[in-house]
């Protein structure tokens, strides 16, 4: 009698094992802290000067302007280079001017994405202003 | 012998995994203001935080929204300037589809821009595995 007691007592339920439970939520946080920055939207911080300014600048410094054409070539300060060349020379320029403002111009059928990656580059290479420049029509 | 009482946490843990679900369904849809699809361009570079924003939303097909309110792009100046008037340092989100001209977008920002917004960002996603 006394052993069926005891048995008994070893098969009584000790209670929900939750660790898998608690795994399982804590895995679904971290997932979602991981990749809730692809699902928002985030933004590059553009000015738009307008019109371009003819004449030059009163203050003498480093400049960096870009100018992509139609046909995808990219120029910098009047030179063509390539994307590669141009992630290069960016770093070099900037750190030599003072106000570090990039200054991208297009033609006039050059797609939305190829400005964006250009200014995305200049930000990454550590431009503190960007303008895009609008030709006077 | 008497048995300690345990706490039973499995409601909790079973609210706490809830509500970590629905947050992951609502939130990008009370954060990006606008239901719009758009294929935006993708960048590396995120200035922008989470804040109150005015969004102009420009698809691939020539549509244009503000708030996802369409509107024609005559509108778009007395539009953002009504809305301006509000918050004259609110941040103009410019949410144009990769594909579409540069020059369509310089536009907008020009519009936009001429009705005295002070902060104006393009809006980009990040690319996958960043």
């Amino acid at each position: 009698m006394r052993r069926h007691r005891r048995l008994k007592f070893e098969h009584e339920p000790q209670g929900l094992i939750l660790n898998s439970l608690v795994d399982i939520a804590l895995s679904l946080v971290i997932g979602f802290i991981v990749t809730i920055p692809l699902f928002f939207e985030s933004g590059i911080f553009v000015n738009t000067p307008g019109v371009a300014k003819a004449g030059a600048s009163d203050v003498s410094d480093i400049k960096v302007n870009i100018h992509l054409l139609d046909d995808g070539s990219i120029l910098l300060n009047e030179e063509i280079v390539s994307y590669e060349r141009l992630a290069e020379l960016l770093p070099e320029l900037l750190a030599r001017s003072v106000a570090r403002k990039v200054i991208v111009s297009t033609d006039a059928n050059v797609r939305y994405e190829q400005v964006v990656t250009v200014l995305d580059l200049a930000k990454q290479k550590g431009a503190g202003q960007l303008a895009l420049l609008r030709s006077k029509r | 012998m008497k048995r300690m009482a345990n706490i039973d946490i499995l409601p909790m843990a079973c609210v706490g995994l809830i509500l970590v679900l629905v947050m992951m369904v609502i939130a990008p849809m009370v954060m990006t203001h606008t239901q719009t699809h758009v294929d935006v361009p993708m960048a590396h570079t995120a200035e922008t935080k989470t804040e109150e924003n005015l969004t102009i939303t420009y698809t691939n097909e020539g549509r244009l929204l503000v708030n996802d309110m369409e509107i024609l792009p005559s509108e778009l100046g007395q539009v953002i300037a009504a809305e301006l008037e509000k918050d004259p340092f609110q941040l103009v989100i410019v949410r144009a589809d990769k594909d579409v001209l540069h020059n369509d977008v310089l536009e907008i920002l020009a519009s936009v821009k001429q009705v005295g917004a002070k902060r104006i960002a393009c809006a980009t996603k990040k690319p996958k595995g960043d």
